[in-house]
């Protein structure tokens, strides 16, 4: 009886919050969002402001921020906005010279290294068995997917390669746009995956070597890359990321496809604490936020891909590959924190050797 | 009476020096060049010694050579420099030549359509370098490019004849953009030429060729160094052709290893040590042009005679300097804007797609950017700021020209260097010491910082031009002046300004220009919240959206276009003619 009531009073208090616009109402049972996000709600009222710092697109974080201000009036959004080079930089200098300056930093590969720095404040989230990709100290709000993507005018299917290891294959040679190895790029946390997920060094070795072997051009801008598999200069874009994929197929009606043979690799996006924020209860408001269905649905709005597990959404695994998917995640802690020296250590002496 | 400021006997520094220097005015100069040198020089400084102090994401290591050892063991460096010298070397050449062959047509020839042949290398300048090098990449790729394709269908030429991802494709693109560096330093020069020196040589028979290669253009040689010099050290620290045209042809150019030091390695130290070896080439090339002019009064060709412009009579030639100008003007800008035309108008590019045009048409792209939230106000600020720091960078460029060159104190020279070293660093590490020196200050994430790191970038090019320009000033205007009683305000404001007039045009609007778009110093500097218009527009570049980059470039080319021809024929403008 008194569970009873007790439950009724606990799902009394998430209709009024919800009611209230508090709390997004597709979360209010089943998980610990609610009772989290009221708390920190409260206390981000208080502090009034929240600073975010981005690798995403003007357009993408003003609209995201939009719809975290609509379910969380109150509070003072602002962003600012460059590439991870820039983040990491202008982060780490703010940090070493005692900056409260930004909240929370959404990006994919600066947060790993600006943590390796300590400006980071540990946070795990509370809705970690709905990620697909979990770190207990930064919430993984959203994901980069690589996909392997081929040009329908250059290539038949009967000649398309089935998985990543196939791309090596010489018959390929002069048709593969490739990532550069050595930039720390998409390509490069490919094979940081690939290495950990075979754990067979012959067999790592073998596709490195033989991506060198078809002796092509490495590109330093994979957009670019992509770009050019658009235009039918290239084939096959070793890797493309599976938005600008999908965009493309789907919106843009471009010859690309997805080969679904070859399963995507997963990088974390994350929504990490800035260790010396000013307003840390609205950074993980926000964090939060954004791994709910709601916060899901505003990212995925603007095309940005799904970290919470059977979201669907047009750039989720389940709807470009099919359900049951199982993707290549990239969590070699080595390789995020100090890119530079796991290149030099795993890759330079095949690439270079 | 007065004496000229510091005869050359008197060049030491001294107590005299200086109490004389007061006496004459010139210490106003000498101290506003050492306040402009001072904010240069302190974001330099900080990344310097940052460089031997510091490691990966700054942390502090003592006193290191590391950074600069781990250059000098780097085996790779010597390879790509080569290519770094070659491609930055001749794009230099071509442009500042192409630039400078276009301003004497425009000044000094009888070519017909003045009108026309006025406006049309000016129209070039304001379509950005990337703009350029997506439109080449689209028109010169080997299999997907529009003349390879078209060239095979309607001659049957199976290889591609063109290759975009090739070192003369390199050159041509980037050379393009260094026109209007030659052009708007050149153009001052022959409008303000003493035609007596070139009558002299008719009078004894030299024809109009032979005048002008041993006369006209000799003359010319401080601005063409200034503009040359300029564009080596652009395109020695240019990322954009190397990116998109360089690494799919497999040419790696040394700046990529500066900007992976920055982004695989996260090292501005290491990137600083890196950019060392640009700071000593940048020296080198300066070392050249300062040894070049050493007896400025060579090159002076407004003296103190009264004289008239003279346009020569180039008979026949004169049709077909109007086609070089026209065809400069479809190569720099018309056939690159019809491509982004046409591919901001098209879902996608390719070959068939571009061809099937306008059958194809889709605004879809127009939408996108249009809707953009930050466009029109991240527009407003840009112009805003873009036009103060124009005026505030010509202005002090100026100034320090003038002290280099006509005060004579003692040392003067060394602010040639200051005023230039800017370009020998990545924009991103220069931003950074600028941060550092800023960051513990009010100054920090206001548009001041903003302002100061525009200033700081775009100082070499007010001063390279203020340089190049008061060198064919001859100093007789000024010994006048100061014959008369005129302290350096008198000489400053009512001698060397006005007569600079047409090369302080050219700088403002190649400066607001530039800064206009700029991304890569603005972006560390920008506090949050605060709209940028290059950030906003050129951010589709960044990301690889082609067709909106086309659409954003496009509608933010028809701005500019508008904005230079009202500001030329509704209010008499003049921007360098």
């Amino acid at each position: 009886m008194k569970k009873n009531i007790l439950s009724a009073a606990v799902a009394a208090v998430v209709a009024v919050l919800a009611s209230s616009g508090a709390v997004p109402a597709a979360n209010a049972q089943g998980d610990p969002y609610p009772k989290a996000a009221a708390a920190l709600y409260e206390k981000a009222k208080q502090e009034g402001a929240l600073v975010v710092y981005t690798v995403w697109d003007v357009e993408h974080i003003v609209s995201i921020l939009d719809a975290f201000s609509k379910r969380y009036p109150g509070i003072k959004t602002s962003y600012w906005q460059g590439r991870n080079p820039e983040i990491v930089q202008r982060t780490v200098t703010e940090f070493q010279a005692g900056k409260e300056s930004v909240d929370i930093i959404l990006s994919d590969n600066a947060p790993p290294v600006i943590r390796a720095a300590g400006a980071i404040q540990p946070y795990e989230t509370v809705q970690e068995k709905f990620l697909v990709l979990h770190d207990p100290t930064m919430p993984i709000v959203s994901l980069q997917i690589q996909a392997l993507v081929y040009n329908t005018k250059k290539l038949k299917p009967g000649d398309l390669p089935k998985s990543w290891e196939d791309v090596a294959n010489p018959k390929y040679k002069g048709n593969v746009a490739l990532d550069d190895p050595m930039r720390a790029g998409p390509l490069s946390s490919q094979l940081a995956g690939l290495k950990e997920m075979w754990k067979d060094d012959a067999r790592f070795t073998r596709f490195v070597k033989g991506l060198k072997a078809l002796g092509v051009p490495v590109h330093k801008s994979t957009s670019a890359m992509f770009r050019l598999v658009v235009s039918g200069e290239y084939a096959i874009c070793e890797p493309a990321l599976l938005h600008d994929a999908m965009e493309e197929r789907d919106e843009k009606h471009s010859p690309v496809q997805i080969i679904k043979s070859a399963p995507p690799v997963i990088f974390p996006r994350y929504g990490a604490i800035y260790a010396k924020a000013a307003h840390p209860n609205a950074a993980k408001l926000l964090a939060e936020w954004l791994i709910t269905t709601e916060g899901q649905a505003a990212l995925d709005k603007v095309g940005r891909e799904a970290s919470r597990k059977g979201f669907e959404s047009k750039t989720s695994i389940e709807h470009a590959y099919g359900k049951g998917t199982k993707p290549i995640p990239i969590t070699d802690k080595g390789f995020m924190e100090d890119p530079k020296k796991w290149l030099d250590t795993n890759i330079k002496p095949l690439w270079e050797g | 009476m007065r004496t000229p400021p510091f005869p050359l006997k008197e060049r030491t520094i001294s107590w005299n020096s200086l109490r004389l220097a007061y006496r004459q005015g010139v210490l106003i100069p000498l101290f506003s060049s050492v306040v402009a040198g001072s904010l240069i020089v302190t974001p330099v400084v900080i990344v310097i010694v940052r460089s031997f102090t510091t490691a990966r994401l700054g942390s502090s290591v003592g006193f290191s050579f590391d950074n600069y050892l781990r250059v000098l063991h780097d085996p790779k460096i010597l390879p790509m420099l080569q290519n770094s010298v070659v491609y930055a070397g001749g794009s230099a050449l071509f442009g500042t030549l192409v630039g400078a062959i276009l301003a004497w047509i425009v000044a000094r020839t009888n070519t017909p359509g003045k009108a026309l042949v006025e406006l049309m290398p000016l129209y070039p300048i304001l379509m950005p370098p990337v703009m350029k090098n997506i439109a080449w990449v689209l028109l010169l790729s080997p299999k997907s490019g529009i003349l390879n394709n078209m060239l095979q269908q309607a001659f049957g030429i199976d290889h591609p004849v063109f290759n975009a991802f090739s070192m003369p494709a390199m050159i041509w693109v980037f050379g393009l953009t260094c026109v209007t560096l030659g052009y708007l330093f050149l153009l001052p020069v022959f409008l303000s030429f003493d035609p007596s020196l070139e009558e002299s040589a008719y009078i004894a028979g030299s024809k109009p060729m032979r005048t002008l290669l041993r006369i006209t253009f000799p003359l010319a040689i401080p601005a063409f160094l200034s503009a040359l010099v300029l564009n080596f050290l652009r395109g020695l620290r240019s990322f954009e052709t190397p990116v998109l045209q360089g690494s799919p042809g497999g040419i790696d150019v040394f700046v990529s290893k500066v900007y992976d030091s920055m982004s695989v390695d996260y090292n501005p130290g290491l990137a600083t040590a890196y950019s060392a070896v640009l700071i000593a080439l940048s020296i080198t090339a300066l070392l050249l042009y300062v040894r070049t002019t050493r007896f400025s009064e060579r090159y002076a060709t407004i003296t103190g005679k009264g004289y008239r412009v003279k346009v020569v009579d180039i008979g026949r030639w004169k049709y077909a300097a109007f086609l070089a100008v026209f065809v400069y003007f479809l190569i720099g800008i018309a056939i690159p804007f019809v491509v982004l035309i046409v591919t901001s108008l098209i879902p996608y590019y390719d070959y068939d797609t571009f061809m099937q045009f306008p059958s194809n048409i889709d605004l879809g792209s127009y939408h996108r950017v249009m809707r953009h939230p930050s466009f029109v106000s991240g527009l407003y600020n840009s112009l805003a700021l873009s036009l103060i720091i124009a005026l505030v960078t010509v202005f002090s460029g100026i100034v320090m020209a003038f002290t280099i060159y006509r005060t004579k104190v003692y040392g003067s020279k060394v602010f040639e260097f200051i005023g230039t070293i800017p370009l020998a660093f990545p924009p991103l590490v220069l931003s950074l010491g600028l941060i550092i020196a800023v960051i513990g200050s009010p100054l920090y994430n206001t548009l001041w910082a903003l302002g100061a790191g525009l200033f700081i970038a775009y100082f070499p090019y007010a001063l390279r031009n203020a340089s190049g320009a008061i060198v064919n000033i001859h100093r007789e205007l000024d010994e006048a002046a100061w014959v008369h009683g005129a302290k350096w305000r008198h000489v400053f404001f009512k001698v060397t300004l006005p007569l600079l007039k047409p090369s302080i045009a050219g700088a403002l609007f190649y400066i607001f220009i530039e800064a206009i778009r700029n991304i890569d110093v603005a972006v560390l500097l920008v506090a949050p919240g605060m709209e940028y218009g290059p950030v906003t527009l050129f951010e589709y570049f960044r990301v690889g959206q082609w067709a909106e980059a086309a659409a954003g470039g496009v509608i933010y080319l028809l701005i500019l276009i508008a904005t230079v021809s009202i500001a030329k024929f509704v209010f008499k403008i003049k921007f360098s003619l």
